[in-house]
């Protein structure tokens, strides 16, 4: 039964390693929270087979799931506020273009 | 075939789905195709989630990604300057850098995976039923302070994203 999680654990870290190329390697504001939703999609993975498989009789396992989908949630939210207010100003969500913020 | 034969036959299957869109997402250039191939892969992470029978968090999933990829796709149409793909832009840069992190990132991982010592597997879990309603019980007692703090936080991004993405109007522009 062992396999099974590493079966699990296996294809999350694929998704990990997938989503951190693609948050670093485009250019776009919505591509660069595309990565993002990646990596926190390799963790909920990650979190759901080490409650099934080693804790599963333990509630708060499935509470950290529904932290993280949290945190997708209000990441994909602040993104896209942030990206409105970007195409309004600059017209164009290209990262880019952005480099003003650095200061 | 045994059941948990089967059931890392079918999770391999689906994880190699998500794995698979999840890297269509990056290679197609329309924009539309990424984010519908980011939903395929977000569905299949839920039908792991099935698989594994967290018959809550799998079902939560599926509805939460299809509603958030759909948002996300007609986001990718309004701000993208070839969401259709026809021109084949090239919307990337340090390619190599992002695939060495990626490729660095990925065998660290595998090599805890693989070479760490997890214990004792656990072949029972509480049925759907007892699993909702343990949840249940630990979101409205021990987490509560975690779940509320969680609910505000939504709201407050809610707002603030609201704030942020209204068009500034001629007095405020001043």
């Amino acid at each position: 039964m062992i396999f099974e999680l590493m079966t699990a654990l296996t294809v999350g870290a694929l998704m990990f390693g997938t989503g951190l190329y693609g948050a670093l390697s485009q250019t776009n504001l919505v591509m660069i929270i595309m990565g993002v939703e990646l990596i926190l999609a390799a963790a909920l993975v990650n979190l759901v087979a080490f409650w099934r498989y080693l804790h599963p009789d333990e509630p708060a396992a499935q509470m950290f799931v529904l932290i993280v989908m949290l945190v997708m949630a209000v990441e994909m939210t602040v993104g896209f506020g942030i990206a409105i207010a970007r195409f309004r100003s600059r017209g164009s969500v290209e990262m880019e273009e952005a480099r003003e913020l650095k200061g | 075939m045994t059941g948990m034969t089967a059931q890392m036959i079918f999770l391999a299957f689906f994880g190699g789905a998500a794995v698979w869109f999840g890297i269509v997402v990056f290679r197609t250039h329309s924009m539309v195709r990424s984010a519908i191939a980011l939903l395929f892969s977000q569905t299949a992470v839920g039908l792991m989630f099935l698989l594994m029978q967290a018959e809550f968090l799998g079902v939560l999933q599926i509805m939460m990604m299809a509603t958030e990829m759909s948002v996300m796709a007609v986001f990718m149409v309004m701000f993208m300057m070839d969401p259709g793909g026809m021109g084949a832009m090239e919307m990337t840069h340090q390619k190599r850098l992002s695939l060495w992190a990626g490729g660095v990132g990925l065998v660290a991982a595998l090599a805890v995976i693989w070479l760490a010592d997890w214990g004792p597997v656990v072949p029972n879990i509480p049925g759907a039923a007892q699993q909702a309603a343990d949840l249940g019980r630990e979101l409205l007692g021990r987490s509560m302070l975690i779940f509320e703090s969680a609910g505000l936080t939504i709201l407050t991004a809610m707002v603030a994203a609201t704030m942020v993405a209204i068009a500034p109007t001629k007095e405020r522009r001043k």
